[in-house]
């Protein structure tokens, strides 16, 4: 029984899932968490808890009220979640990805506020992926310890924790309200809406002034060797070459048309390429039905 | 080797053009080859292995020109190989059964002539065998006499001896011809039946003979030739309980009898005289001629005479027994036999006709075929006269001036006497030239090499193959000229009444089986009855109203009320004319056009009643109205005001002057707009999908150059436009909504309309520099492999959603239109994948595209004129299609050989980028779309689910060649919750409750309230469920009305594993020997789904026996 209390570093908290008419069966959950140790630490790590495996409809609130009330041991300042990905495919992109290379300080902080401009969520709550990892942040470094240990303790006496007891009504519902919420909040107010692409746009505006500027300032000034880099035109020069190489190349393919048969050996090579062709295709055929037998047993009519 | 076939160009019936020069080259090909590579395929093989080493010319021969059909002919070589009995093995076999069989005959005593019913009496009290005398049978007053004695000669004929014949699932038959001494016979016993009583009585003695005859050890059972009353034949079944070796070879001796060539005069059975003068059962037909009596017993005298010319045949061309088997296999895949009932065309007729066709049959009287011909070309010009030349304007050889009827198929061979095609009726001769003509225009694809469908797929699927089919009852009597009769009575009857609404009435079916001797022949023909199969003409078939002869025309207008009786109506129509008419009624709750057609005729020609008739293809129809809105036309109002209103925004979106930037184009692309959505706004409460539409402005230079930019400035455009509509007055409602919010390379924004009519429409902006841009950043080098991913899931839901959606929109609505019945089949097959819950993973763009090959690619059957045979044989599609070996091309009217190699070459490609078929399961690409995987990339199926479609429609197709007719229909569409782990059960009614619920508007009324747009509340939850639960199991659901998903576990998690943070789902410690491990928390899972769904979820049902097994 020992071995539950701890798995590969991790204490286990048991948590009973409350019964639902649907589901009326009992159900335990186990939370596997640890101090947070990341490889590289910052200034909140030695007050961070390390959850593992946080039900699929967890909140910050849920965890709060988990250690805060349930285990009556230390108040959580905020919790950050894996990010969800809410869409159906594994694929699907998860976050902006403008991850040019920056060079200049002012433009990037204006490009990082501009990252920031987002339009409004339409969704109340989002839910966790199933065995989904989550930091949680305490106020202090000895919230934080009380809270692990009250965890361990709780799981050694199998203390009775249900999930989310109490919680309940301080959260947007689950089921058909949510996705009814969910319809309201894709239509955003208007006015909402105009303000974020005004804000984002005159920021987007700014950055490409502001790149510019110090793009023009950069020409002008030399660096520690006393040279002043020279550049010349917008920067949508690669695009350009793109076009300008496939030009080139459909040119050349032009001029050199109707010269193939010039000379003799010209037509000849082309015959015995045309051969060989011909043959590597019927090799293929018969490679074709060999494999065809192969699978589908001898040809014959149904 | 050109004067060569130069001069065949001028032999050989050209019944089009290109197909005519296909064969010319193909014989060109063997020619060059220098041997008969073709045609000798047994030692085919050898040969080319052998030529390898040192000269590869002949195979370079073979592979040029065609190269395409090159593996056509190795296919068929194949086939050959496969299909060529063992003859030797057969004849060492069977030699000492036959001889022994011939000394019994030959030894059996003769019997003294008696009186017809005295020797029968005699008969049946010494050997307790009755007589198979035909009907009607001899009466007391007959004055002749019946008799045995020894047969002049006994031969074995038929496909074993000439070796013409192909193996196939039945018994090997051997036909023992037993030719009947000229003594038994009078000069005039060629009248009314007295032949035949004759011949039954032989017969009923030598199966008297051969059962007493000791160590045969035979069944002996009586059967009926070709499905002939008039000539009943012994069928002589090795006895089952004789263990030794004729278990393993199963065959049967079908003794079949002949009569010298000279008994009756040729004359004397010409197909135009009557040979039943009297005492026949009907009177009226005393005084027309007997074609069919005659024939019957003309062909007695032809047996051993046709056995040596197509023996001679055979032996002149060395392709021709190939071609034989070629022919027999076709005939038989398309349920053509030699007997009565199925056709009378079978392999014996294609044999002969391919023997007369040596010898003419062309222009002048030229051959068609020629001795040098392969197999192949031998099976191809046969099938090109057979669709060519309209035999019913007589084709006679070695004669002149013989008398037929009109609208016969005849092909006289005057040198034997014989009609070849006595035993084909009209019907069956309309269906043979529709298959030849099938066939040959496949044969002449230069796109497919059609292999598969000319032999190998089972065409004779009467399901598939017909639109609509009537069982009549079987006819009470057993004799076959009588029964003929009737089905050309019927016959007649439909093709009057139905006259351009049907292109094909076939009349099919009734078996005879063989009965044993001691036993009365059946009286009745086997129950599975008559069938009358349609084809339907898609453009007639529906046409209320039908328009008869003027009132003027007395006499036609007469007929054409004796015809029709209280039917028929003098109507005047618009133009005036005062003209007789039909009309039916064309309501939706009424059975189809064609089924009140039929019900009335037969009832007022044949005093069938509804109760008599079983009529199969409406329910289809039937279940689509139940399934989806009680709408089935695509020209139906639904779909049509839909359509209205997106003409009316389109037209608004043209003129409107309040946004900066011209519009290019505003194009359609959704389900609902191609005529092709199961469920339609405005017609129940149900909650269903805007129809999308995409904007396109006119290139400008003034968007930003930044995805995300991009997004921002769409919303303001969206806001825009909405503004704009509204003040036009088009749009009563326009609200700006937001998708994929918080990934900026993705659509974010689209705006939702609601049309006066209060039909919403999703109005999207396409900006082809969005394409630009993601194909840049997906060949920045600095990019990580998780960046990239997403970059190109971005770049093909770009593609799918602004350039391969309004594509297809545009393709498919161009297509229902050509072809009427494609949406109605759409929608019905979408309908069967809801059903099978398998909405959430089959994108409704897979289930068009699979329709639309149904369609477009019909072979080798038409294309489909009902909602039966298109989904019949969507499913048959699915169950026969090795999605992961084979691509599937659709054709939306310019799918060439090139695109084809396209799309095969991408196919590859994605084959090995990713052999485990984890992102990509199936290809469908066309013609308009070469990618192949817009559809169905990202797991749109997985392969757990496309493995699951197909056994579905596997499991459909062996349903229905079980049931047959008497399948249901619902069996079909219900789908079973017992493979799944876990059952969500939704509840119903809150769903139902709340669908109605959107923000109410004053202006709108009642009805329109209920089509402000929903949220799709199960797809969301599903949506939610997979998102959490990615890889951990699968989910099945159907559309909104669906009430239940089903789940299925990952098998693969079941398994205990060590503890790692890569675990991506909920686990319990188990408590094993091993430390760290823990499984998967089923039950928590559980309970957690029915926390997330909350109000949603009635029920979870676990099923136990499946779950575990750990």
């Amino acid at each position: 029984m020992k071995k539950d209390l701890e798995i590969a570093g991790f204490s286990i908290l048991p948590i009973r899932f409350p019964s639902t008419p649907a589901f009326a069966k009992p159900a335990t959950h186990y939370l596997y968490l640890r101090a947070h140790e990341p490889r590289i630490p910052d200034a909140d790590t030695p007050r961070s808890m390390f959850i593992v495996n946080v039900p699929a409809d967890t909140t910050e609130t849920h965890l709060r009220h988990l250690f805060g009330t349930q285990l009556s041991a230390g108040r959580v300042e905020r919790v950050e979640f894996e990010a969800v990905e809410s869409k159906q495919k594994s694929a699907a992109p998860q976050a902006n990805i403008m991850s040019k290379k920056r060079k200049r300080v002012t433009a990037d902080e204006l490009q990082a506020q501009l990252d920031g401009v987002e339009l409004p969520s339409t969704w109340d709550r989002q839910l966790q992926k199933s065995g989904a990892r989550a930091i949680v942040v305490f106020a202090d470094k000895p919230s934080m310890e009380a809270s692990l240990k009250a965890a361990r303790k709780a799981a050694k006496k199998d203390t009775k924790i249900v999930w989310g007891e109490g919680v309940e009504d301080r959260l947007p519902s689950l089921g058909l309200q949510r996705y009814l919420n969910h319809e309201q909040l894709r239509y955003p107010d208007r006015a909402e809406l105009l303000r974020t692409v005004n804000d984002y746009m005159t920021m987007f505006s700014q950055v490409a002034e502001a790149r510019k500027r110090e793009e023009a300032r950069k020409a002008q000034e030399p660096d520690e060797d006393g040279f002043i880099t020279v550049t010349s035109g917008p920067k949508l020069a690669a695009a350009a070459h793109e076009d300008e190489a496939r030009e080139l190349i459909e040119k050349q393919k032009q001029k050199s048309q109707g010269l193939e048969d010039f000379y003799r050996f010209q037509s000849r090579e082309k015959r015995k390429e045309k051969q060989n062709q011909l043959l590597k295709k019927f090799d293929d055929d018969k490679r074709k039905l060999a494999d065809m037998k192969k699978r589908k047993g001898k040809i014959a009519p149904e | 080797m050109s004067t060569h076939s130069a001069k065949r160009r001028r032999l050989s019936p050209p019944p089009d053009e290109s197909s005519h020069a296909r064969i010319i080259n193909r014989d060109k090909q063997a020619d060059s080859d220098g041997s008969n590579i073709t045609r000798k395929a047994a030692s085919y093989t050898p040969r080319i292995t052998g030529r390898e080493k040192n000269d590869r010319s002949a195979e370079l021969a073979l592979a040029s020109g065609f190269y395409k059909s090159s593996f056509f002919k190795l296919q068929l070589d194949e086939l050959l190989n496969e299909l060529r009995p063992n003859y030797d093995k057969h004849v060492s076999r069977l030699q000492e059964t036959l001889q022994e069989l011939k000394t019994v005959i030959e030894s059996l005593p003769d019997r003294p002539p008696k009186s017809a019913l005295e020797a029968e009496k005699e008969l049946r009290g010494s050997h307790g065998i009755t007589v198979p005398f035909p009907e009607p049978r001899p009466g007391k007053d007959t004055k002749y006499t019946v008799s045995y004695s020894r047969p002049s000669n006994i031969n074995v004929v038929g496909s074993l001896s000439l070796r013409t014949g192909a193996k196939s699932s039945e018994p090997l038959t051997v036909d023992l011809a037993v030719t009947m001494p000229n003594t038994l016979f009078q000069e005039k016993d060629y009248v009314n039946y007295r032949y035949f009583h004759k011949r039954a009585y032989y017969i009923a003695s030598l199966a008297a003979g051969i059962r007493e005859a000791e160590g045969l050890g035979f069944n002996v059972k009586f059967g009926l030739q070709d499905g002939d009353s008039l000539r009943p034949v012994i069928l002589l079944a090795p006895k089952r309980t004789d263990e030794k070796e004729h278990v393993s070879a199963k065959f049967q001796i079908r003794i079949i009898t002949a009569i010298e060539d000279s008994l009756f005069p040729i004359s004397r059975t010409l197909p135009a005289r009557n040979n039943i003068r009297q005492g026949s059962t009907d009177a009226s037909a005393s005084e027309e001629s007997t074609p069919l009596y005659n024939a019957t017993l003309r062909s007695e005298a032809t047996v051993t005479l046709y056995h040596k010319y197509v023996y001679n045949a055979a032996r002149n061309c060395e392709s021709f027994r190939d071609a034989c088997i070629l022919g027999r296999t076709w005939l038989r895949q398309r349920g053509l036999g030699s007997s009565l009932y199925s056709g009378g065309f079978g392999g014996f007729e294609w044999t002969i006709l391919m023997s007369l066709l040596f010898e003419g049959g062309g222009p002048n009287g030229k051959p068609v075929l020629l001795k040098s011909y392969s197999s192949y070309q031998l099976f191809k010009a046969t099938l090109q006269f057979l669709a060519g030349r309209d035999l019913t304007s007589p084709l006679l050889f070695s004669a002149t001036d013989i008398p037929f009827h009109h609208g016969v198929p005849a092909l006289y061979d005057g040198k034997r006497g014989l009609n070849v095609l006595y035993k084909v009726t009209p019907w069956s001769y309309a269906f043979l030239r529709r298959e030849a003509n099938t066939t040959v225009k496949m044969l002449n694809e230069s796109r497919d090499d059609n292999f598969d469908k000319v032999f190998i797929i089972k065409v004779n699927e009467p399901l598939l193959k017909f639109d609509r089919i009537v069982k009549l009852p079987s006819p009470d009597c057993a004799s076959v000229l009588r029964n003929l009769h009737c089905q050309t009575a019927i016959y007649d009857v439909l093709a009057k009444a139905l006259g351009d609404r049907a292109d094909l009435i076939h009349i099919y079916g009734g078996v005879t089986e063989p009965w044993p001797v001691e036993a009365k022949p059946n009286r009745k023909l086997e129950s599975k009855g008559v069938f009358v199969g349609l084809l339907l003409n898609t453009e007639n078939a529906a046409r209320a109203v039908d328009h008869g002869p003027f009132a003027e025309q007395k006499e036609e207008a007469a007929s054409f009320r004796s015809f029709w009786g209280e039917k028929a109506e003098l109507r005047r129509f618009k133009d005036g004319s005062i003209r007789e008419s039909l009309v039916w009624t064309d309501e939706a709750s009424s059975p189809s056009i064609v089924y009140q057609i039929l019900a009335y005729i037969l009832r007022r020609h044949f005093n069938y009643t509804e109760d008599d008739l079983i009529y199969i293809g409406d329910e289809y129809d039937q279940k689509l109205r139940e399934g989806g809105d009680n709408v089935f036309s695509y020209s139906s109002p639904s779909f049509q005001s839909i359509t209205d209103a997106f003409n009316s925004v389109q037209k608004s979106i043209k003129d409107m002057d309040g946004v900066p930037l011209t519009v290019r184009q505003l194009a359609p692309a959704s389900p609902s707009l191609r005529y092709t959505a199961l469920r339609l706004q405005g017609t129940t409460g149900l909650p269903c999908d805007p129809a999308d539409i995409v904007l396109q402005f006119e290139s400008s230079a003034r968007w930003p150059d930044d995805l995300k930019a991009i997004q921002m400035t769409k919303v303001a455009f969206l806001v825009r436009i909405g503004d704009c509509l509204k003040s036009s007055g088009v749009a009563s409602l326009c609200k700006v909504g937001l998708e994929n919010e918080s990934i900026g390379i993705l659509n974010n924004a689209f705006l939702d309309i609601t049309h006066m009519s209060g039909i919403i429409f999703r109005l999207r902006i396409h900006h082809d520099r969005e394409q630009l841009l993601l194909e840049r950043q997906l060949k920045d080098k600095g990019a990580s492999p998780l960046t990239k991913q997403q970059v190109a899931y971005a770049l093909s839901a770009y593609k799918r959603l602004f350039i391969q959606t309004p594509r297809l929109t545009q393709a498919i609505r161009t297509l229902c239109t050509r072809f009427p019945l494609l949406s109605p089949t759409i929608r019905l097959a979408k309908h069967w994948f809801n059903c099978h819950l398998l909405a959430g993973h089959v994108s409704q763009e897979l289930i068009e595209l699979l329709v639309v090959r149904v369609f477009t690619q019909p072979y080798p059957w038409d294309t489909p004129s009902s909602v039966m045979a298109g989904f019949l044989r969507t499913l048959h599609l699915l169950s026969r299609w090795d999605w992961q070996q084979e691509a599937l091309m659709v054709d939306f009217g310019e799918l060439d050989q090139k695109a084809m190699e396209a799309i095969q070459t991408r196919f590859s490609a994605w084959r090995s980028i990713d052999p485990a078929m984890n992102t990509v399961a199936l290809f469908v690409a066309s013609d308009i779309d070469v990618d192949g995987v817009t559809w169905t990339q990202h797991e749109m199926p997985p392969k757990v689910v496309a493995a699951r479609m197909r056994t579905l429609a596997k499991a459909a197709m062996k349903l229905l060649r079980d049931e047959g007719y008497g399948l249901d229909i619902s069996d079909l569409f219900h789908t079973s919750l017992a493979p799944y782990d876990f059952v969500i059960n939704l509840r119903a009614g809150l769903l139902r409750e709340h669908s109605g619920l959107s923000t109410r508007f004053k202006n709108l009324d009642g009805r329109r309230i209920a089509q402000a747009a929903k949220p799709a509340v199960v797809k969301s939850f599903a949506r939610d469920l997979q998102a959490c639960y990615n890889q951990n199991m699968l989910l099945f659901h159907g559309d909104e009305g669906c009430s239940v998903i089903a789940g299925l576990w990952n098998p693969q998690i079941f398994k205990p594993k060590s503890w790692t943070l890569k675990l991506a789902y909920s686990t319990c410690p188990v408590e094993s020997k091993l430390a760290d491990e823990v499984s998967i928390n089923r039950q928590a899972v559980l309970s957690e789904i029915a926390r997330l769904g909350a109000d949603l979820v009635d029920s979870i049902e676990v099923h136990t026996g499946l779950a575990s097994k750990e």
